[in-house]
């Protein structure tokens, strides 16, 4: 029922971006991309928050469902990322006409990618199941350290050319009311997406144990 | 077993002068670390020969090759525990917090040691002229703690990991990146001969007090099963 649902909405928001967002001044009908970036971007960096999250809830209670859950967030998080960092590098390789040039924005992302593929190679080097649960743990929340750091420090180091998030610091909206609609539900579909895998696998793995 | 447990300054005190024992028996991480530096310093020069290059360019190489002569070097002070079993005894007689502090003070003092090696080849080599010494030494010092910090607690993470010495620096770059990039940002400016901001010290001194404090509360989910 709720893949049903969930399959209607993204074909909704699909037939929306297509139809009925408007070309924008500057960018054209380039924006379309937005409507994938945007949320996708947006998953990455909540799984990371989640993983982290669910990291320090093992270490409080060292029961190991926490760490799966962890880990799962974590791999999805990589997809998830990977989807950004490409869908990111197509729009920059249309409007800005190179692939990749350290916009702060992009070594954002990369420095999550970055994380993401550390942590998930610190999981697999470990065999014994505990000792991997308080390690990774471990360094999950050691890497979410940095991320304030790294919002302070970046933008300060390179000009960017990444067009203003929508909840920029003037606290305006720069958009059309129907993009803005269209935006919301885009991400919103992608976070039920990103769940509704989280969930699934957590449970056959769950189940396999 | 002991029959009195050592205080914290006491405890890191001899786990310090423990590992300075054994690395000056061995010299292993001391030569690993000055030979990388040797061999890799030598090899940009050969290879640029005489010209004289863009300070952003001098001040990113000299932190590269820091950064990659405490990743060969700076993860001993667990790995060696690991592979000779002496772990096990050490979590007997020390406490947690002293053990990582004085593993933290060896490998700032081995980093100093290598730094204070490094930078007369590195101007020498490289032909670089620096004006401001003491904004530099500063520079060089906070960087210094930062990277010690950052890999002594990814020293602890790596030694219990197959494929240790890989893996350690692919821990200890993404979080050492913030570091990283603003010690070349303020390097860049003196070598440029030009004031680095304020903020920009605050800053790495900054970096460096959080991740200090954070490896001493997560060392404990390491150390005590």
């Amino acid at each position: 029922m709720v893949k049903i649902a969930l399959g209607l909405w993204i074909s909704g928001v699909v037939y929306a971006v297509f139809s009925m967002v408007p070309a924008v001044e500057g960018l054209g009908y380039l924006v379309r991309i937005a409507f994938f970036h945007i949320p996708v971007a947006w998953v990455a960096v909540l799984a990371f928050f989640l993983s982290a999250g669910w990291s320090v809830q093992y270490l409080r209670t060292r029961e190991i469902q926490y760490d799966r859950k962890s880990a799962v967030a974590a791999a999805l998080g990589l997809l998830f990322c990977l989807l950004a960092t490409i869908s990111g590098a197509i729009f920059a390789k249309l409007t800005w006409g190179a692939y990749w040039n350290w916009d702060p924005r992009q070594t954002t992302i990369f420095i999550l990618l970055l994380i993401y593929g550390a942590y998930l190679v610190l999981r697999a080097s470990i065999q014994d199941e505990e000792e991997r649960a308080r390690i990774s743990a471990v360094y999950a929340l050691l890497s979410s350290l940095t991320v304030p750091f790294l919002v302070f420090i970046i933008p300060r180091f390179y000009f960017s050319l990444h067009p203003e998030p929508v909840l920029n610091k003037v606290g305006k909206l720069e958009m059309n009311v129907v993009m803005l609609y269209v935006l919301l539900a885009a991400v919103g579909a992608c976070t039920v997406l990103f769940w509704q895998l989280f969930e699934c696998i957590v449970h056959n793995k769950q189940r396999s144990v | 077993m002991p029959t009195t447990r050592l205080n914290l300054l006491n405890g890191l005190w001899a786990v310090l002068v423990k590992d300075s024992l054994c690395e000056f028996r061995t010299c292993y991480a001391l030569s690993a670390l000055f030979m990388f530096a040797l061999i890799s310093l030598t090899s940009i020069s050969m290879s640029i020969g005489v010209v004289s290059l863009p300070a952003q360019l001098t001040a990113a190489l000299l932190w590269i090759i820091l950064f990659f002569c405490a990743m060969s070097g700076l993860s001993r002070v667990f790995v060696q525990e690991q592979e000779s079993g002496s772990i096990v005894v050490l979590r007997i007689y020390a406490s947690g917090q002293a053990v990582i502090f004085g593993k933290l003070l060896f490998n700032v003092i081995m980093l100093f040691g290598l730094t204070f090696f490094v930078i007369p080849l590195f101007t020498m080599f490289l032909n670089v002229d620096i004006y401001r010494w003491p904004m530099f030494i500063m520079i060089l010092f906070l960087g210094d703690i930062g990277i010690a910090a950052t890999a002594t607690i990814t020293a602890a993470l790596v030694a219990k990991t197959q494929g240790k010495s890989a893996l350690f620096t692919v821990l200890t770059f993404p979080i050492l990146l913030p570091q990283f990039l603003s010690s070349i940002g303020a390097t860049t400016k003196i070598l440029a001969d030009s004031q680095p901001d304020m903020s920009e010290i605050m800053f790495m001194a900054a970096y460096n007090v959080a991740i200090i404090i954070a490896s001493s509360i997560l060392f404990d989910y390491i150390w005590y099963d």
